[in-house]
């Protein structure tokens, strides 16, 4: 189905994210803001997000906003998310509830930037968090951290009518030289996935670059090295001894997300297991699923059933005794094994000042 | 940008790096982060992940952080940090500042000062101690040194685990974070550690990757919800219902591990039928003691209970009835407190019987206990649970569902409480009398003399008990002070704890009874203080945040306390609620600005330093070095007016002159470096890190591992060898080696057999519903702390307020709101007898029908009319709390000492369709508005 258009790689960087070790706390996404997207026209660009799923999540119901391949191969057009479906980059009137001698008939809020400065925000970069679905007391949720795919059929690169976007040969990257992006935004209509932004300021598209210049010297990328959860796993996927293609491709318990967009991504997600749900008299029922099955599958396809019986079965097995090299993998007993060859301290390279010597 | 401007912002982003770390209350805390500086600003921080391996077999601790960590220099440069001291111009709470000078502003404070020490006594000085560990030294050093009022703060924000003192006779103790993952069975319960621990999480995923099973009990399907294999719903505070019908299913089944229960529990004493107490030596013999009780021996019949040694070379009796003649005449029957207990638990706990009290499925307690019986199992509680009127019955149940099975003292079993200790350095800091190590061990060896002394008069007492005699009797010299006291004299509370309606409708007589009898019989002592003809003059809020945290809120605070106080002064890095209501604001520096340590905790066992690498903006500076000034300015301020000095409170003599000398140590203890570098050199004489060990140290590794316990109680109150390459576990002690605890009974109690205690019908742990506090209403509001921010830190970072709405909100379950015509994120106002507030709406299925969530540390200047959920709450403490001389019911800084209540407060919700209210009357103060109406009166 590749077009001749189409770039590959050499060799591709990727992730396993296990989302039964994420907890929502934000600091991958956190620790992308500070590094990445502080300057003017980045306000409201975060590349990492992560929302509460079910949800509409960031841009706001960004699932239905199109883009990706047709059965055919051909890219699709989507909509272009706006600021104001992404929501963020808000300002604080801090300095008039502190020192603006209103007293209490004012209060601290925020309050858009750009277009709508001055409102109040009805939408932001994680405004449904844990509002989740279900009913009481089955409700549920899971949280899904996101960034750029880098995926493999990179459609943003095939749509870029300025040729300012590429996927690296020796990592398979997905970049944009913006000395030659005219902000047509053709990538952002294309992305399925809804991860790039656009700067109002510099007139560009902007998004995820997997922290190149950090792998470029052997350090993993902020949002995987700061994770307190301990769950994203960073490699190249043809390492055969490596996290990655053993969870991709020998045990299959780690899915891309929406894989139906067609563009093969390169983040891969092990699929939330939950608690038992409760049957109307409030005793367990073990035998259905809390999160329903059916709604999995809209997310990470039909593989996610084989990959959830894959997980409940090594559970079963350690449970009882037994050894699972899978499970001990996802344990990851020493924070390094993480990150495959990207293991290097970010303070020892790079500096123009004094190092560090932990 | 090309990849080489990529590569460039980057990796030259900053000019230096170093370690630090953020010093405040949270856990487990310690995270060693990389500082990256550029031109004298932080520009970024990132997790270190410096840490090694601890236990082969286990995971590591690394990288630690959260994203408020990753973040945390944003707060360093936004627009509330405060740059140069500013003197109020309008009303309190205005928000109209002059900017003064540092010099103006130190003499404002030391006249006030003055003033207050001539008219009332250095009492009238009053400080609430902040949470902030990178402050607490120099602030406690400060008032110690003046011997003015020192809440504890722990009490305050009631983090303290009375059930836990109750059942141990101590709650600071706490085991490393990555023990949970040899449990086999981790109860979340009442926990939201995807909010609160985030550093250590992943240890109970691994757990469960390792085979482990999850359970969440909660109200609410809370986020940590997802990671379980069972939640458990329970009605809002009858998890005691819950814990006690587990406890039946364990003895009734027969899966109580009855080796633990004989030797470690007083489930094995013997108790009287007749008066329902423990059959005392003194009720058997001439001259026997109070604090000595029995056991019955199959083949002996009735024998004293050894005080010295939990090790019982008999199985003594948990079940049959014993005749006794009482000395004096006349005879009793005894019986061993376990048999009582176990018809407790038939007649009242049976599953069926609970069900419908706590919500859950007879079926799944009987499962639930089941797996608790198996194995190693952990309860996970958070600081929520200690907040609930009631939280000691349900903690005292949780601890009697560990005991039952045996699980305590062990690998991936127990509960933690919180902890301080190891670090004596900071801890001497505030108490030192000479500078350098030396000091330290003179103190250390003085102490010594004192315990051994102890237990040359009474050889039953092991080192830990003699420790924790000395730390109970050192209590009311400490310096910090119960608020309790403060709060009924001083604050207004009276009338609230008073207020029938709102208590616990068993508590047989008027509060004011209880309140009275505990006071005049001098339980309390000299804690009780400062007493009401000494009123607060001055308040000085250093990195404390009285305003947002009292339990009712501003119309108890600047209704009450605001009018009374001629200068309220608040040193802080940024405008908090307490600062914007101040006549004086103070610019501190703030991590990364200053040297200071860490909060000393065995959840990680090591500690982490934050250096200064950046340059204060403004005028900012260092609490440590503020304070110093001041004592310099109070005394030059005194020698005008002729001053000489003042009595304290003991009628000692304190000279204004002599303050600075003291408080620096003539000078020794100067600024943040010299301060941190004795209290490492304290430290490393004591043995609490390596020899060898410096400032450099942790400037070169960023952490340094401790190497023993420390002198502290709260050290020696682990009652564990050091571990060495392994996880750590309290009370091994106890269950390995017999020592005996520090309570009454010297071992894990579950009677408390004081008089008021048996008139509430408490004596044993037993399920009580939550009172009606607040009044009668549909709404069970409830808090919790948050995801994003540690109390208020955080709070105001415009990073991480993109990661939520960036306001406070309420969660309302989904169907609740429909029914109220409430739309997600419309305004509501919430509302109860004690007072009200307006919030915005977060719908929710998660959240439990009926009941209603405020997450904890939003400011009272985020919620539209200035009003934040505590004005709801009524703060009440529990009389049974003001019980002191029983055993380990004694006065104890930070264990035990009244403390309020705020969870399960009863509210009306409903939708707000009004305009902004009316802004608030700013109370009191010498402002030249209320000087003008009262020239016109």
């Amino acid at each position: 189905m590749t077009s001749p258009s189409q770039p590959t790689s050499e060799r591709q960087v990727s992730m396993v994210f296990d989302l039964n070790k994420c907890m929502g706390c934000q600091t991958c996404s956190v620790a992308c803001k500070m590094l990445w997207t502080g300057a003017p026209g980045e306000e409201n660009q975060w590349w990492c997000s992560v929302n509460t799923q079910p949800g509409l999540g960031t841009p706001k119901g960004w699932e239905s906003m199109g883009g990706g391949y047709d059965v055919e191969g051909r890219p699709v057009l989507g909509k272009v998310p706006t600021a104001e479906d992404f929501g963020g980059g808000w300002q604080f009137n801090h300095k008039e509830v502190f020192f603006g001698g209103k007293g209490s008939s004012v209060h601290l809020a925020p309050s858009e930037r750009g277009t709508g400065a001055g409102k109040e925000p009805t939408w932001g970069p994680n405004w449904d968090e844990d509002q989740g679905g279900g009913e009481y007391p089955n409700s549920y949720f899971f949280y899904l951290p996101r960034l750029c795919n880098h995926c493999t059929r990179p459609v943003c690169v095939e749509v870029c009518p300025s040729g300012a976007m590429y996927k690296r040969e020796q990592d398979g990257i997905v970049l944009r030289d913006e000395n030659l992006c005219r902000g047509s935004r053709a990538c952002m209509a294309a992305c399925p996935y809804k991860k790039i932004y656009f700067n109002h300021v510099r007139n560009v598209a902007q998004h995820c670059n997997m922290c190149f210049p950090r792998l470029e010297n052997g350090v993993a990328p902020v949002c995987a090295r700061q994770c307190p959860g301990r769950l994203v796993f960073v490699g190249m996927l043809d390492d055969k001894d490596g996290p990655i293609h053993k969870l991709v491709h020998e045990w299959k318990v780690a899915l891309p997300l929406h894989p139906e967009y067609g563009t093969e991504p390169n983040i891969f997600y092990i699929p939330p297991l939950s608690p038992h749900r409760l049957n109307g008299d409030l005793s367990i029922d073990y035998q259905t699923p809390r999160i329903p099955p059916a709604y999995l599958e809209s997310l990470f396809g039909p593989k996610v059933h084989a990959a959830l019986d894959k997980m409940r079965g090594e559970l079963a097995a350690v449970r009882a005794g037994g050894k699972s090299e899978l499970l001990d993998t996802l344990i990851v007993y020493k924070w390094q094994q993480l990150f495959g060859p990207f293991t290097t301290p970010p303070g020892r390279v790079g500096a123009v000042g004094k190092e560090v010597q932990p | 940008m090309s990849e080489d401007a990529q590569r460039d912002r980057c990796n030259n982003a900053w000019d230096s790096v170093a370690f630090g770390t953020h010093c405040v209350d949270c856990y487990p805390n310690n995270c060693p982060l990389f500082v990256f500086v550029k031109d004298g600003k932080v520009v970024y921080e990132e997790a270190a992940g410096v840490l090694g391996t601890v236990e082969a077999g286990v995971p590591d601790m690394n990288p630690m952080g959260c994203q408020k960590g990753a973040s945390w220099s944003r707060q360093l440069y936004g627009d509330d940090r405060l740059l140069y001291p500013m003197r109020r111009t309008g009303e309190r709470g205005e928000g109209r500042w002059e900017r003064i000078s540092w010099d103006e502003a130190l003499a404002e404070t030391a006249d006030a000062m003055l003033d207050a020490i001539v008219e009332v006594g250095p009492a009238a000085i009053v400080h609430e101690v902040s949470p902030e560990i990178a402050v607490m030294p120099a602030a406690a050093r400060f008032m110690n040194i003046l011997g003015g009022t020192s809440l504890d703060v722990n009490a305050s924000i009631n983090d303290f685990w009375a059930g836990f003192h109750q059942v141990y006779g101590k709650s600071a103790f706490a085991r490393s974070v990555d023990d949970v993952f040899h449990s086999d069975c981790i109860l979340i319960w009442h926990s939201n550690p995807a909010y609160t621990q985030i550093p250590a999480f992943h240890y109970m995923v691994e757990a469960r990757y390792r085979g482990a099973e999850l359970v969440l009990i909660s109200p609410d399907v809370n986020p940590s919800h997802s990671h379980v294999d069972f939640h458990v719903p329970v009605r809002n505070g009858s998890d005691s219902a819950l814990a006690l019908a587990m406890c039946q299913v364990i003895v009734s089944e027969g899966l109580t591990d009855l080796g633990f229960v004989r030797s470690q529990t007083d489930l094995s004493l013997l108790v009287r039928t007749d008066t329902g107490e423990f059959l005392r030596s003194s009720h058997v013999e001439a001259g026997g003691r109070d604090d000595r009780f029995h056991q019955a021996d199959p083949a002996r019949g009735v024998v004293p209970a050894d005080a010295g040694s939990l090790l019982l070379d008999f199985d003594a009796c948990l079940e049959g009835s014993f005749d006794v003649e009482l000395h004096g005449g006349g005879r009793c029957t005894v019986e061993p407190l376990f048999a009582r207990l176990r018809r407790q638990l038939d007649t009242h706990y049976t599953p069926e019987i609970a069900a419908p009290i706590c919500g859950a499925h007879p079926d799944t307690i009987r499962t639930i206990a089941r797996k608790v019986a198996r194995g190693r199992t952990s309860i996970l509680v958070g600081a929520g649970m200690t907040k609930y009127y009631h939280g000691d019955l349900i903690q005292r149940t949780m601890l009697l569902l560990l005991g039952l099975t045996g699980n305590w003292g062990k690998k991936g079993a127990g509960a933690s409480g919180w902890c301080s200790a190891m670090f004596d350095g900071t801890t001497l800091a505030i108490a030192k009398v000479k500078a350098g190590g030396e000091a330290a061990v003179e103190l250390r060896d003085s102490m010594r003399m004192v315990t051994e002394s102890m237990r040359e008069q009474d050889p039953t007492l092991t080192e830990e008990l003699a420790a924790s005699s000395l730390w109970r009797m050192m209590g009311p010299g400490t310096g910090m002070s119960p608020p309790a006291f403060f709060w009924y004299w001083h604050m207004g509370y009276r009338d609230r704890w008073n207020r029938d309606a709102w208590n616990d409708p068993a508590m047989p007589r008027k509060f004011d009874e209880y309140w009275n009898e505990a006071v005049e019989s001098g339980w309390w002592g000299d804690a009780a203080r400062p007493l009401p003809q000494s009123p607060p003059r001055v308040l000085l809020e250093i990195a404390g945040n009285m305003l947002r945290r009292s339990r009712g809120g501003k119309a108890v605070v600047l209704e009450n306390l605001w009018p009374q106080l001629k200068k309220i002064v608040a040193m802080d890095y940024r405008m908090s609620q307490t600062a914007l209501y101040a006549d004086i604001v103070l610019p501190a520096t703030q991590h990364y600005e200053k040297t200071t340590f860490n909060m000393p905790t065995p959840w990680t066992m090591f500690l982490t330093m934050s250096d200064a690498v950046a340059e204060p903006p403004g005028e900012a500076r260092s609490e440590w070095e503020v304070l110093a000034a001041l004592f310099r300015k109070l005394a030059e301020r005194a020698s005008e007016r002729g001053l000489e000095g003042y009595a304290d409170r003991l009628g000692m003599q304190r000279r204004y002159d002599q303050l600075w000398d003291n408080y620096t140590l003539s000078g020794a203890l100067i600024d943040d470096e010299t301060v941190a570098a004795d209290m490492v050199a304290s430290s490393v004489a004591l043995g609490n890190l390596p020899a060898g060990t410096t400032l450099e140290t942790f400037r070169t590794q960023g952490m340094c591992r401790y190497t023993n316990w420390g002198i502290s109680a709260f050290g020696t109150g682990q009652a564990s060898p050091f571990p060495d390459g392994e996880t750590h576990v309290p009370l091994r002690n106890h269950v390995e080696l017999g020592h005996p605890y520090p309570t009454l009974t010297r071992r894990a109690q579950f009677l408390l057999d004081h008089p008021w205690y048996r008139e509430g019908g408490e004596d044993l742990p037993v399920h009580k519903e939550p009172p009606a506090m607040g009044g009668v209403h549909p709404f069970a509001l409830s808090s919790g702390h948050s995801r994003w921010s540690i109390h208020s830190m955080n709070m105001t970072n415009p990073v991480i307020m993109e990661t939520h709405r960036g306001k406070p909100f309420v969660l309302i379950n989904d169907a609740d709101a429909r029914a109220k015509g409430i739309d997600d994120d419309a305004l509501v106002r919430i509302h109860n007898d004690a007072g009200e507030f307006l919030v915005a709406a977060r719908t929710s299925p998660t959240q439990r029908p009926g009941s209603l969530t405020v997450y904890n540390g939003f400011e009272g200047f985020a919620f539209p009319g200035g009003k934040g959920a505590n004005e709801v709450e009524p703060g009440l403490v529990k009389w049974l709390h003001l019980v002191a001389g029983y055993g380990q019911l004694t006065y104890t800084p930070v264990e035990w000492q009244p403390t309020p209540s705020d969870r399960c407060v009863y509210v009306e919700c409903e939708p707000y369709q009004g305009v902004q209210p009316a802004p608030l009357t700013p109370a009191g103060g010498d402002t030249q508005a209320a000087r003008s109406a009262l020239a016109d009166s």
